[in-house]
């Protein structure tokens, strides 16, 4: 397709192997334990990327937008599972809302950048949505677990504060609105950081790809800028919805701050 | 007429092994409830359930008005709940002070007084220019007495304290005392409150104050005696 792009073979591929065995030489030498680990990553990232690769292959020849829509779905689904998995202590249904928040956040922002910005022929072109719909929610899946994590976190430690706006009659959401500010803030930090230094500290995965991949740096750039602002859009939407949904589940149906909140469950 | 605040066969769990507690008890207008009983006995605990921060069944009139006619956030901002553990909120003294006309529950209904913060605080030994010192500074002590002040500040209808005086000194406490007697009389017709205290000393400083005795943890009984004592009113 392009010229300057310099294709890995198969024996080539094989080669990275050394680096495995390098890592391993580390994890030996200190003894870290990280040998199985290690070797289990290896296997699986081999295993995964090869699926996807043909995976991909086949949808993107398919293009069928029913096939398509299933499979960011799939996507959604994949990531608001492991959102919640990292996050302790949240209640039961905590998944669904994930759902719900990175299904509205993506499609929002996916939507408005395939369809004004890049608006890709034809318009459900599964090489132009697959990878942007697996960008936002990449990023999404981090930025609500984080801020999901922290309302909860932030609630129970400053349970005396919610109480006590409670005991003045406060609702619910005047009891929590500094907790919920909180997560938010805390849900986008990383990206909002990212946009700082982004070009400076280390060219994004993306740019550097394209780069690699033979694409002039500058058109490069031009993607990666719509990428990063997209990115920035879903994190604060996603954010913004799961913890709306998600703060009135702290408190009764009387408004007072339910006990299990800052009971805190252990194993 | 009847109590300015009431309970009857009010019921709820107390402590890990959720204990069944159940009580009645009546304050009248413009008077204070001491209630008193051993650790374990449910003391915080019916004063949570009293301003509906937690769970608990059985009548409860403020006015002569069933606690399930209010809003939830109606009856709290009415029936105000300040913890032993004084809450600190960000800012200044001030802002703390300043904090529950924030919200719509209180705001709506009153502003907050300035001169009556000062006042408050002189009657409470703190030299108003601690009004303009960060909040998070504060010795135990003086976040006591500033959680009670900011409770008195926005007028609720009973005054739900617990163990108010724990942190302070006797002249301090006698302060403490002073003022809840002197806010009682402000609006004898629509004030009261409920204090728990182990403190004979506030026992005999506050005006003519009747008395709730909880048993401790004794698993076979529930009930509880009431006695409209009159001990040592001044």
């Amino acid at each position: 397709m392009n010229p300057s792009v310099i294709p890995i073979t198969d024996f080539q591929l094989a080669l990275s192997v050394i680096l495995v065995i390098l890592t391993g030489a580390v994890s030996a030498a200190l003894r870290l334990g990280l040998l199985r680990s290690l070797l289990w990553g290896t296997v699986r990232t081999f295993g995964q990327l090869t699926l996807i690769g043909y995976v991909l292959n086949y949808v993107f020849a398919l293009n069928n937008l029913l096939v398509l829509g299933l499979l960011l779905l799939l996507m959604c689904y994949i990531a608001a599972r492991t959102a919640v998995r990292r996050v302790t202590n949240v209640p039961p249904g905590t998944t669904l809302l994930a759902f719900g928040s990175l299904f509205a956040s993506t499609f929002l922002v996916g939507v408005l950048v395939t369809q004004l910005i890049i608006v890709p022929e034809p318009w459900y072109s599964a090489r132009i949505v697959i990878p942007i719909f697996g960008l936002i929610l990449g990023n999404s899946m981090n930025g609500i677990a984080l801020a999901i994590d922290r309302m909860y976190a932030e609630t129970r430690a400053r349970r005396g504060e919610v109480e006590a706006l409670l005991a003045f009659g406060a609702t619910p959401w005047e009891a929590v609105r500094d907790c919920v500010r909180e997560a938010v803030r805390a849900g986008m930090t990383p990206t909002i950081n990212s946009l700082m230094v982004v070009g400076l500290v280390s060219l994004p995965g993306m740019m550097t790809g394209q780069i690699l991949g033979g694409v002039d740096p500058q058109e490069a750039v031009r993607y990666q800028i719509v990428v990063m602002l997209m990115i920035a859009a879903a994190v604060a939407i996603g954010c913004l919805i799961l913890v709306g949904m998600s703060y009135r589940r702290m408190f009764t149906a009387d408004g007072a701050l339910n006990l299990e909140v800052y009971r805190s469950r252990g194993v | 007429m009847p109590a300015w605040f009431e309970f009857a066969g009010l019921s709820f769990l107390v402590g890990v092994e959720q204990r069944s507690v159940s009580l009645s008890g009546a304050v009248d207008r413009g008077r204070v409830m001491l209630v008193r009983g051993p650790s374990g006995a449910g003391k915080t605990t019916l004063l949570r359930v009293l301003a509906r921060l937690q769970h608990g069944t059985g009548d409860v009139w403020l006015g002569g008005r069933h606690w399930h006619s209010f809003a939830p956030t109606a009856w709290r901002a009415a029936v105000c709940y300040v913890a032993q553990q004084p809450a600190v909120f960000e800012g200044t003294v001030r802002d703390n002070l300043r904090r529950p006309f924030q919200l719509t529950a209180v705001g709506r209904r009153r502003r907050y007084d300035a001169a009556a913060a000062e006042r408050g605080m002189r009657a409470l030994m703190l030299p108003p220019a601690l009004l303009e010192q960060d909040a998070r500074l504060l010795s135990g002590g003086e976040a006591v007495r500033i959680a009670v002040l900011r409770a008195l500040l926005a007028d609720p209808a009973v005054l739900l304290l617990d163990e108010p005086t724990a942190a302070l000194d006797r002249p301090t406490a006698a302060g403490f005392c002073d003022l809840l007697n002197h806010w009682l009389s402000e609006k004898p017709d629509r004030r009261a409150a409920v204090v728990i205290t182990h403190d004979e000393f506030v026992v005999h400083r506050l005006r003519d104050p009747v008395f709730l005795e909880m048993d401790g943890g004794d698993p076979g009984r529930k009930s509880i005696s009431d006695v409209p004592d009159q001990l040592g009113g001044r």
